[in-house]
């Protein structure tokens, strides 16, 4: 019944399969050649080849590229660490091998051999990593052991090190292998598991520039395991640097001033200091900070343990992502406001009696005893609540919330960091679609002194009050200056970008800037602390009240726990009429901005303005003074230079 | 008919299962060598692929059960049955080491790129066994045959195994030797496959694929990535000289100098322990099993018969030439296993069912 399927195989076929046979006894000839030729010809030649074969291929890590300031300064840099490692199939006597290295390297001996031996199978003859960052004393016990210790080898790496641990170290991010998860993934399919990576801020954004290539070398090995000879070597290439606009004395400035004394934890707060006419981030400080130096090798639980459960979260970053209502550094911009919508000039007086009534409630200036008559000047220069209460009525919440936009408030400044906020500008229909309830016209009360549902990170502000100080241009805060290659040839520079401008014409921008000028220059300015000798200053206090006012406001500041202290927020810039740098301060549980933050942005704006004169004083002579064997000077310069110091 | 009647039983080739017992236990052997880590037990490789010898086993067994002439009306249904493994794993599978090629059910897993290979060869075979290739003149008439082999390899493409797909329309390929084609045409498909991949070159091929080709060129170009294998592996080989190093005293091997050892490479390993004779021995028994294929197909009593059996000879053959080229340093390293010695479960059960339906053809060929 299956005959009719085939009857007999075609000649044809069977000619063509003899072909096959051929092909099968050609392909298979040849193999055998050349296994002739491998083998017998070759043989010994390869066989030598193959005792002398002890090779051992050594990654050569790449060193990290260079987070540099603005003058070139490194921030984080790389060193030399020493590693110990272990390569399981040539340690020939465990019993011995493991007490003596722990003794030599401390730590225990039953630990670092069952790290040794537990990855079983065929990874027996790549060695094991024990220790990554060994001391050079207890390099110093490993090295004259080593006959007795065969199968260890230690080995040379770079390593990240950030030269002041806490210089800034939410900006520049942290170290940490790379992860099981993101090996998966396509942005890392060249990594390899326990490869370095950068993991947050700076070392993460700019990671595939800093990272360099690693290289590798094939090395003959002996019976103790030592390098004998080295065969081929591909250098590895370091990665580049990345200049940023930090200013290296600026920053360490505002660090001090967080800083306790007593070994106690810094003061929690935040610091920025932006140049408005290009948005150089000069100052980027989140304090309490922690040294990023113990994350580089896996940081130890104890450490983890410390900074996640301290109930100042270091961890945290309060400058890009910390969001607080800006109390009355609001008002500024809801001054402009005003003044554009033509609802205030400088002519419109508000009687401030100490506090102002809207409907049944009773809303309090922050004096009790009142203002009297107050102009926008005055409301400025005294921070009057009264005056904004009844300016920001007449505005409403969704005009102030359209010039908030205006100054960059209420969208991410724009960093490029993950972890940056957009803060929170509030208007009638975002509380309709987040809380499916109408706006209430009391809280455009709060809103106008800043409270409420406000909320703006300290760079948020410091965009904001650039963009007051330059005239009305929004610009990008700008962190990377430029990139280069490990010689310092530029790559890439980061050209200014303009984000958007306030809506606000330059005739009222200069009426708000006459009134934050008075709060450093009138004697009864919240900001007079700050003046600094020779320069005009301009600024704004606030608080950010962290609970509700009817709860402490018949305390005395001293005598409120220091939780529920309000934040104290200052912000200034100077020279008034030209600006150049930008300050914004907040100092958490501070109290009021005036006595808190106001002496900070004070102490950078001064050494910011003492190291602006002493760059712009004359050289001491070069020309005189460099030791050229012949100075050739012109009598004019040697006129010049004197005229330069007279001047002075 | 599904039962193994006496005429058949008096015919078992007896021989051709000889052969494979040979072999698999060499094959065997040769792993334990390869995945052997000092003193103690087992390697969890070679037991997997002892397990899946059992399974191995059972295909094989199951392949010469069923008359060869009913797996005419199978060879469909496996065909797309193997497609839609195939489409799955491209669906389903992890990306497991650059490429997606299996498909894991709880402790299973498989790759069914391999078993897409015996698929096509049935589909491939029963339809030369219907359109006698003696009367193709013309390559258009190849069409149909020519899209049954492309379904499968550009499944496999898509997974970016670039060696088994390679594999795959070489296995496919090999039907076309029995047609009657004229040489110009032929000319003319070789001209478009150098501009195909000339193509590929600058368009189709990763970083690393390039990479294998050009190590292969010259394997001193890097040294220390995958030209680093081909001179391992030469100097593996070389080292072996006549008699070899003996059994588990290949320095190369033991010293795992060769990442893959035990799969593409296995070959290395039995060429450095036993010298010159081993792998004579070795590919000696390879060909008398490809060779005595042939013959089965030439003695069979019809065209299907003889297509399956020289389609089960090109499963064996091709990855077999492949890969002993590749060790040799006679061909880039593309990852293609050594059938019967490479670890690797799916490729064993392929090659088992292979082998048992080249016993079914050999066994029925008196039947009339």
């Amino acid at each position: 019944m299956l005959g009719n399927l085939g009857s007999g195989l075609d000649p044809h076929v069977e000619r063509r399969v003899t072909w096959l046979s051929l092909l099968v006894i050609v392909a298979f000839s040849i193999f055998g050649l050349r296994l002739f030729q491998l083998q017998v010809i070759q043989g010994e030649a390869l066989r030598l080849r193959s005792e002398r074969n002890r090779i051992r291929t050594v990654r050569l890590e790449a060193p990290r590229g260079q987070i540099l300031d603005r003058e070139g300064r490194p921030i984080a840099t790389t060193r030399a660490a020493f590693s110990l490692q272990a390569i399981p199939a040539e340690v020939r006597q465990p019993d011995v091998t493991w007490p003596v290295l722990a003794e030599l390297v401390g730590g225990e001996a039953g630990a670092l051999r069952e790290r040794v031996e537990k990855p079983r199978g065929r990874r027996r003859f790549q060695p094991v990593d024990l220790v990554g960052d060994l001391s050079r004393d207890a390099l110093a016990r490993v090295e004259s052991h080593r006959y007795a210790l065969p199968g260890v080898t230690t080995d040379v790496r770079p390593r990240r090190l950030y030269v002041d641990g806490e210089f800034a170290p939410h900006l520049l991010g942290t170290l940490g292998q790379v992860r099981e998860s993101q090996l998966k993934t396509r942005a890392f399919a060249d990594y390899r598991a326990g490869e370095v990576v950068g993991q947050s801020g700076i070392e993460s954004l700019l990671e595939a520039h800093l990272r360099g290539r690693a290289g590798g070398r094939n090395v003959v090995v002996d019976v103790a395991g030592r390098e004998v000879e080295v065969l081929e070597e591909v250098e590895p290439e370091p990665g580049g640097s990345v200049v940023l606009s930090l200013d290296w004395d600026l920053q360490e400035i505002a660090r001090q001033a967080y800083r306790r004394e007593s070994g106690g934890v810094d003061r929690a707060g935040a610091v920025v200091a932006l140049d408005p006419r290009n948005g150089d981030v000069l100052v980027l400080l989140s304090s309490p900070g922690y040294d990023p130096n113990d994350f580089v090798g896996g940081i130890d639980t104890a450490t983890w343990r410390s900074l996640n459960d301290n109930p100042r979260r270091p961890l945290h970053d309060r400058v890009l992502s910390g969001q607080y209502p800006p109390g009355s550094t609001y008002k500024p911009i809801v001054a402009a406001a005003a003044l554009e919508e033509g609802i205030a000039n400088a002519e419109t007086r508000v009687f401030c009696p100490g506090h102002w009534k809207l409907g049944r409630r009773t809303y309090r200036c922050w004096k009790r005893a009142g203002h009297g008559w107050v102009d926008m000047q005055k409301a400025l220069v005294e921070s009057c609540d009264v005056f904004f209460y009844e300016i920001g009525r007449k505005l409403g919440i969704d005009r102030i919330a359209y010039f908030a936009r205006g100054f960059g408030l209420g969208r991410k400044p724009g960093i490029g960091l993950p972890q940056e906020k957009a803060g929170l500008v509030p208007t009638t229909a975002w509380k309709l679609a987040r809380r499916g309830e109408p706006w209430i016209g009391g809280e455009t009360i709060s809103a106008a002194i800043g409270q409420g549902y406000n909320l703006v990170t300290p760079l948020q502000l410091a965009v904001a009050t650039a963009t007051l100080a330059n005239g009305g241009t929004q610009i990008r805060p700008r962190i990377v200056l430029r990139r280069t290659d490990r010689d310092g040839r530029i790559l890439e520079v980061t050209h200014p970008e303009v984000r958007g401008t306030a809506p606000v014409a330059l005739e009222h921008l200069e009426r708000v800037r006459d009134g934050m000028i008075g709060v450093v220059s009138s004697p009864r300015g919240t900001g007079h602390a700050v003046a600094v000798k020779g320069l005009e200053v301009a600024a704004k206090t606030g608080t950010a009240q962290v609970v509700g006012l009817q709860h402490t406001e018949d305390l005395d500041e001293e005598e409120i726990a220091e939780h529920h202290r309000d934040h104290a927020w200052f912000i200034a810039y100077a020279p008034a009429k030209a600006p150049e740098i930008v300050v914004t301060v907040l100092v958490e549980h501070g109290g009021h901005g005036g006595s808190a933050a106001g002496p900070v942005a004070g102490k950078l704006i001064q050494a910011w303005w003492d190291k602006k004169q002493a760059a712009l004083a004359p050289a001491e002579s070069p020309t005189l003074e460099d030791g050229s064997p012949e100075p050739v000077v012109t009598a004019d310069a040697v006129v010049e230079g004197e005229g330069d110091r007279a001047a002075n | 008919m599904l039962r193994i009647d006496r005429r058949s039983a008096q015919n078992f080739d007896w021989l051709l299962l000889g052969l494979t017992v040979v072999l698999v236990g060499m094959g065997l052997a040769n792993l334990w060598s390869a995945t052997h880590s000092g003193p103690g037990g087992m390697a969890p490789e070679v037991r997997r692929q002892l397990t899946a010898l059992a399974i191995g086993t059972m295909a094989l067994v199951a392949a010469v059960a069923v008359d060869y002439r009913h797996l005419q009306r199978l060879a469909m249904p496996a065909y797309v049955a193997t497609l839609v493994l195939l489409l799955l794993t491209l669906v389903l599978a992890p990306v497991i080491r650059g490429s997606q090629g299996w498909l894991v059910f709880g402790p299973v897993r498989i790759q069914p790129s391999e078993l897409a290979r015996v698929g096509a060869v049935l589909v491939l075979a029963r339809w030369f066994a219907r359109n006698p290739p003696s009367q193709i003149r013309q390559l258009r008439e190849l069409w149909k045959p020519a899209a049954l082999l492309v379904a499968p390899v550009t499944l496999i493409v898509l997974q970016r195994d670039m060696g088994v797909a390679l594999l795959t329309l070489l296995v496919g390929t090999t039907f076309v030797v029995f047609v009657r084609i004229p040489a110009r045409a032929w000319a003319g498909v070789a001209a478009l496959g150098v501009a195909a991949f000339a193509g590929l070159w600058s368009f189709g091929l990763r970083d690393y694929q390039r990479g294998r080709i050009l190590d292969f060129v010259d394997p001193g170009r890097d040294p220390l990535s995958s030209g680093y294998q081909a001179i391992q592996s030469t100097i593996a080989v070389g080292s072996g000289g006549l008699f070899g190093k003996g059994y588990l005293e290949g320095t190369q091997t033991q010293l795992r100098f060769l990442p893959t050892q035990h799969t593409d490479f296995v070959f290395s390993v039995l060429a450095e322990e036993w010298g010159l004779i081993g792998s004579f021995v070795v590919l000696g028994l390879f060909i008398a099993l490809l060779l005595w294929g042939l013959v089965i197909a030439r003695n069979s009593k019809d065209n299907f018969g003889a297509f399956l059996a020289v389609g089960c000879v090109a499963l064996l053959f091709w990855p077999a030439a492949i890969n002993v080229a590749m060790v040799l340093g006679l061909a880039p390293v593309i990852g293609v296993p050594l059938p019967l010695f490479s670890y690797g479960g799916s490729a064993l059960l392929a090659n088992l069912a292979t082998i048992g339906l080249l016993l079914n053809v050999s066994m029925r060929r008196y039947m009339f």
